[in-house]
C-alpha cells in the first residue's frame, strides 16, 4: 500500500498564468480514503490527472511513498506507476466482453492463465458480477458498467486507485449502493483510495478526509465532520450544503474566544478567528439544522421574526424566516414541531455550531 | 511497482510518428518546395520571367480565364441542380426519393473521363449519335448540340459536381432543427416566410460550401476538359500545363502555372472553410425533431420529373451510349444492324496493355489507399491525442493536397525527383507516391472522424493498467477506428482506381494505368474499345465497391453488435 505526497504542484492549460491548480501541497496516507471535492473547475480533476501521470506539472512534485515520479523534468509514464483509475464515463471498452476487460491488465503484467482466471474470477466476485463473464458492455447497464471498470482496477492490485467521479452517471438509487460497497471495498482492500466529487455529501458519507478545493487551490483538508462543523473559510462553509451568513460584530475578544453581537441584538459566544479583535465586523455563520425556533414568549433571548414561506420536505421541514432587523435566513426542523407561513417567531442558535469570519471576505466560488 | 523507465530509450510511439511526419515532408513539403524553385530558377540563377509570362501571356490568361469561367458555370449549375433535389428529398413527399440520392452517389462516383467519351458519342459534332438523329433523320438541324464547346465542358462537368451541393445541401436542410422553424411560425410567419427568413440562411453556408466544393473540383479535372475542350480549343489551366510538359523548357513556366492555379483553388477552399466553419455553430442542436415534410400536392410530380431529366442525363444517357457503343462495329444510327463482340475480345484478349494496367490500377489503388489511411491515422492520432508542439501545423501540412489539383501534384513530383538521385520518373512508385500525397486528406479525415468517437479515457483506461503506447494501439484504439478506417481506405480507393489528373503526366508504357488506357485509346481513335475498356473499367470500379462495402458491411455489423458506450 501506499503514501502520496504532493508539494507545491502547479499546472496551468492556458500558458497565461491562469492556472488550472497553483501550489498545492497535500499529505495523503496510507489506506486512506480520500475526497478532493470542489465545484467544477477547481482542480480537482487536474490534481488526480496529475497523480495518474497524464499531465506534466509546471512546478511542484508528487512522490509516492517518498518516491518521485512527477515532476517538471520527469513524469513516470501512467503504465509504469501501478495505479489503478476509475473513470467518470467508466471506459470501458466497447469492443470487449467483461473476461477480457478484466484480464486485461493481468495480460500486460504476463500472469500465468490459471492464475489470471482465478484472480478474474475473485475481481468478479468482489463486485458482485459473476455470471456476467461474456457479456460486452453494450448489454451491461450503466452500474454493471461502473463494477467492470472497479473490478479491471481492482484485479491488479494497485496499491493506489484513483477514482474520478464514478458515481455521477448513476441514478441516485444505485449512487447510494455503489457508494455503500465502495467504502467496504476500501476497507477489505486497504488500497488508498483517492477520489474526485463534486457532491459534498457523497465527500462526507465515503472520506477519512477531505481535501476542499476552488479556484486551483486547497481550501481545507481534514475529516468529514471537521470541514462540516469548522469550515475554514466561506467558501468552505458555503460549499458543504446551505448556511446563513448574519453581520455581527466582535465585542470582547480573549484566550482564543470571543463575543459577538449578531444584528446589534443578541449576544453569542464563539471561537476566534485569526487575525480579527474587538471592534472588527464579522459574519456569523449558521447552518439551517442548527437554528432553533420557538414561539413567541416561549423563549427568554432571541431575535424576533416571522416564517414568510414554509417547504415541507417529508422527514424535515424547511422555513424561510424573515427578520425584523432585516436579513432573512433558511431553517430546518424536525417535522413535529409546525410553524405556520406569517407566523411570528423567536430565532435562536445552538450555541456551539456557530462559526464567525471576517465579514464580506467571500471567496467566490468558481463554476 | 516497475521500475523506472529508462529516460533515453527509443520508443515506438517516436518511431512512428516520426515516420510520419517524414513521410508528409516526402509527399508534400519537398516536391511543393520543388516546385516552387522550379518556378523561379533557370540555369541562369534566379529569376520571376515565368511567373512574368504566366501572368501576361495570351496562351496562358486565356487558360486561366477558360479555367474560371468553367469554375463559375459550373458551379452556378451545380446549385440549380443539386439544391433543389436537396430540397425534393429532404423536405418535401416528392416519389422516389431513392431515385434522387441513387443518381447523386452514381453520378459522384462515376469517372468524369468517361462522362466526358460517353458524350462525345452522343453529341459530337459530326459523328455524335443524338446530333446525327437530328440533322440527317429528323431535319432539325436546330436541335443540334455541339460538345466541343464552354457549354458542352459547362454540361458534362456538372454532371459530376452537382452531387457536392446536393450532399452538403441535403444533410443541412435534414439538420436544421425543427424547432426552429416552428418557433417562427408560431409567432405567425407563414411557410414561405419561414423558409426565407429562418431555413435559408441557415443552410446558406452549407450550400455555398458546396458550390465552391464543384468549382475547385471541376476546374480540376483533367480528362475532361482534354476529351471536350481541346478539339473545341477551350484551353484551361490542366490542359495548358499538360502541353508545356511536351518538352523540358516548359517546366519552369509550367511550375509557375501550377502555383496561379494552387493560388486559385487555395482561395476558394478557404473561403468554403470558412462557410463551413460558420455553418456548424448555427445549426445542428442535435436533438431536435425532424422537420416536417412540405406536402407539394401535384407540383411534386413537376420536382419528379426534374429528377428523373437529371438521372436520365447523369446516369442513363452516359451508361447506355458507352455500352452501345461497346457492342457496335462501327458508331452510328445503323447500330441494331452490327452488334459485335468483337471489341471486348480485342481488348480483353488483343490490345496487351489492358491486363498490365488493369491489374498497375488495382496495385496502386490498393497500396496507395492503405498508405493514406496508414498516415492519416498517425497523424490524426497526433493531432488529437499527443502535446506534441506542432501538431496542429502538421494537420495543416496533411490537408494541403486538397488545394492540388492532380497535375499540379503530379508537376510537383517531376520537379523533386528528377533532381534526385533515384530514378522513379515512368516507374509505378512515383504514381504511388501522387496517388497517396492526392488523397492523403482523405484519410486523415476518416482516421480523426473515427478517432473523435474513441473517448481519451479508453486509451488512458489501458495504459494505467500496465499497456505501452504500442499494446493500447493494437489492444484498443486500432480496434476501435476500425471500421471508420476502413471506410476510409475506400473513400482512397475510387478515386485512386480512376486516377487520370496526375497519372498522365508520370505514366509510363509499363506503369500505364487504366484511366490512362483508356485516355490514350481515346486519343488514338478507337471509338469503340474504348467504350468496351471503359465499361471494364466501370465493372472493375463497381465490383471494388461491391466488395469493400460487402466486407465492411461485416466490419460494421459487428462494431454495431458492440454497442457503443
Amino acid at each position: 500500500m501506499a503514501s502520496v505526497t504532493i508539494s507545491g504542484l502547479s499546472k496551468s492549460y492556458t500558458g497565461d498564468g491562469a492556472a488550472a491548480l497553483s501550489t498545492l501541497d497535500l499529505v495523503i496516507g496510507d489506506n486512506q480514503f480520500v475526497t478532493l471535492l470542489g465545484p467544477s473547475g477547481c482542480g480537482k480533476t487536474t490534481t488526480l490527472r496529475l497523480i495518474a501521470g497524464y499531465m506534466n506539472p509546471d512546478t511542484g512534485t508528487i512522490a509516492v511513498d517518498g518516491r518521485v515520479v512527477s515532476s517538471k523534468e520527469h513524469v513516470v509514464p501512467p503504465e509504469s506507476r501501478g495505479m489503478g483509475m476509475v473513470f467518470q464515463n467508466y471506459a470501458v471498452w466497447p469492443h470487449k466482453t467483461v473476461v477480457e476487460t478484466v484480464v486485461f491488465g493481468l495480460k500486460v503484467r504476463k500472469t500465468p492463465a490459471a492464475r489470471a482466471r482465478e484472480q478474474v474470477a475473485h475481481a468478479l466476485g468482489l463486485v458482485n458480477l459473476s455470471g456476467l463473464e461474456n457479456r460486452l458492455p453494450g448489454e451491461l447497464s450503466g452500474g454493471q458498467q461502473q463494477r467492470v471498470a472497479l473490478a479491471r482496477s481492482l484485479v491488479v492490485e494497485p496499491d493506489i486507485l484513483l477514482l474520478d467521479e464514478p458515481l455521477s452517471n448513476l441514478d441516485a438509487k444505485l449512487r447510494d449502493r455503489m457508494r455503500t460497497e465502495l467504502k467496504q471495498l476500501q476497507r477489505r482492500t486497504g488500497i488508498t483510495f483517492i477520489y474526485v466529487t463534486h457532491d459534498q455529501s457523497e465527500a462526507l458519507a465515503l472520506s477519512d478526509q477531505i481535501a476542499v478545493m476552488n479556484g486551483g487551490k486547497l481550501q481545507q483538508y481534514g475529516p468529514p465532520a471537521e470541514i462540516y462543523a469548522r469550515p475554514a473559510n466561506r467558501m468552505v462553509a458555503d460549499f458543504m450544503g446551505h448556511i446563513n451568513f448574519l453581520p455581527g460584530r466582535i465585542t470582547s475578544a480573549a484566550n482564543g474566544r470571543c463575543q459577538v453581537m449578531l444584528l446589534d441584538r443578541l449576544p453569542l459566544e464563539a471561537e476566534l478567528p485569526a487575525g480579527l479583535a474587538t471592534g472588527d465586523a464579522v459574519d456569523v455563520a449558521v447552518r439551517p439544522e442548527n437554528v432553533i425556533l420557538s414561539r413567541e414568549g416561549a423563549a427568554t433571548s432571541g431575535l424576533l421574526g416571522q416564517v414568510s414561506e414554509r417547504t415541507f420536505l417529508g422527514n424535515l421541514i424547511e422555513y424561510d424566516v424573515t427578520l425584523q432587523a432585516g436579513p432573512s435566513l433558511r431553517v430546518q426542523t424536525h417535522p413535529g414541531s409546525s410553524f405556520a407561513a406569517g407566523e411570528s417567531v423567536v430565532v435562536s442558535f445552538e450555541p456551539t455550531a456557530i462559526s464567525v469570519f471576517a465579514a464580506g471576505t467571500t471567496e467566490k466560488i468558481e463554476g | 511497482m516497475p521500475a523506472r523507465a529508462p529516460r533515453f530509450r527509443i520508443r515506438l510511439d517516436q518511431v512512428v510518428m516520426a515516420a510520419a511526419v517524414v513521410a508528409l515532408i516526402v509527399l508534400i513539403v519537398l516536391p511543393l518546395g520543388s516546385l516552387f524553385l522550379g518556378s523561379v530558377t533557370t540555369e541562369q540563377g534566379l529569376t520571376l520571367d515565368n511567373f512574368h509570362e504566366a501572368l501576361t501571356g495570351r496562351l496562358y490568361l486565356q487558360a486561366i480565364a477558360n479555367s474560371l469561367i468553367l469554375g463559375a458555370w459550373t458551379g452556378l449549375f451545380s446549385v440549380l441542380i443539386g439544391l433543389p433535389l436537396a430540397w425534393a428529398v429532404s423536405r418535401t413527399n416528392v416519389p422516389a426519393k431513392a431515385l434522387i440520392t441513387l443518381t447523386a452517389t452514381l453520378a459522384y462516383l462515376s469517372p468524369p473521363f468517361l462522362t466526358a467519351i460517353a458524350f462525345v458519342n452522343l453529341f459530337g459534332p459530326n459523328s455524335g449519335l443524338i446530333n446525327k438523329l437530328m440533322r440527317d433523320v429528323l431535319g432539325l438541324p436546330f436541335l443540334t448540340f455541339d460538345i466541343f464547346t464552354m457549354k458542352g465542358l459547362v454540361l458534362v462537368t456538372v454532371l459530376h459536381t452537382f452531387p457536392f451541393v446536393f450532399l452538403l445541401a441535403a444533410s443541412a436542410l435534414k439538420s436544421v432543427d425543427a424547432s426552429y422553424e416552428e418557433a417562427a411560425q408560431i409567432l405567425g410567419a407563414s411557410k414561405w416566410r419561414t423558409a426565407f427568413s429562418i431555413t435559408a440562411p441557415l443552410v446558406t453556408p452549407a450550400i455555398l460550401s458546396g458550390t465552391l466544393l464543384a468549382f475547385v473540383n471541376s476546374i480540376a479535372l483533367f480528362g475532361s476538359q482534354a476529351i471536350i475542350g481541346l478539339p473545341g480549343r477551350v484551353v484551361t489551366l490542366p490542359t495548358r500545363i499538360y502541353a508545356l510538359f511536351d518538352s523540358p523548357e516548359g517546366y519552369g513556366l509550367a511550375s509557375a502555372l501550377s502555383l496561379v492555379f494552387i493560388l486559385v483553388t487555395v482561395a476558394a477552399l478557404f473561403l468554403q472553410r470558412s462557410f463551413l466553419a460558420r455553418r456548424s455553430f448555427v445549426t445542428l442542436s442535435g436533438k431536435g425533431s425532424r422537420p416536417q415534410l412540405v406536402n407539394l400536392g401535384p407540383g411534386r410530380w413537376l420536382l419528379f420529373g426534374f429528377a428523373v431529366l437529371v438521372f436520365i442525363l447523369a446516369i442513363v444517357l452516359p451508361y447506355s451510349a458507352l455500352i452501345a457503343v461497346s457492342f457496335s462495329k462501327s458508331w452510328g444510327l445503323d447500330f441494331w444492324k452490327n452488334l459485335t463482340l468483337y471489341n471486348y475480345r480485342f481488348i480483353l484478349f488483343e490490345y496487351d496493355v489492358t491486363k498490365r494496367a488493369i491489374l498497375n490500377s488495382l496495385f496502386l489503388a490498393t497500396l496507395a489507399a492503405l498508405l493514406a489511411v496508414t498516415i492519416g491515422a498517425v497523424i490524426g492520432w497526433i493531432e488529437l491525442r499527443s502535446k506534441i508542439p506542432g501538431r496542429k501545423l502538421l494537420d495543416y501540412v496533411a490537408l494541403v493536397p486538397l488545394g492540388l489539383p492532380g497535375i499540379v501534384m503530379a508537376v510537383a513530383l517531376i520537379q523533386f525527383w528528377l533532381k534526385m538521385p533515384i530514378a522513379l520518373y515512368g516507374t509505378l512508385t512515383i504514381l504511388l507516391l501522387a496517388y497517396t500525397a492526392r488523397y492523403i486528406p482523405l484519410g486523415v479525415r476518416a482516421a480523426n472522424a473515427s478517432l473523435r468517437q474513441v473517448d481519451p479515457s479508453l486509451e488512458e483506461s489501458a495504459r494505467i493498467l500496465g499497456a505501452g503506447w504500442g499494446m493500447t494501439m493494437r489492444e484498443v484504439t486500432l480496434p476501435l477506428i476500425r471500421p471508420g478506417l476502413f471506410a476510409g481506405w475506400l473513400l482512397v480507393f475510387v478515386p485512386s482506381i480512376q486516377e487520370l489528373s496526375a497519372s498522365i503526366l508520370l505514366f509510363s508504357s509499363s506503369s500505364m494505368t487504366l484511366a490512362v488506357a483508356v485516355y490514350n485509346l481515346y486519343e488514338n481513335g478507337y471509338t469503340e474499345p474504348v467504350a468496351a475498356l471503359s465499361i471494364i473499367n466501370i465493372i472493375i470500379i463497381g465490383a471494388a465497391i461491391w466488395l469493400a462495402h460487402w466486407l465492411g458491411g461485416r466490419e460494421t455489423t459487428r462494431a454495431g453488435g458492440l454497442g457503443a458506450t
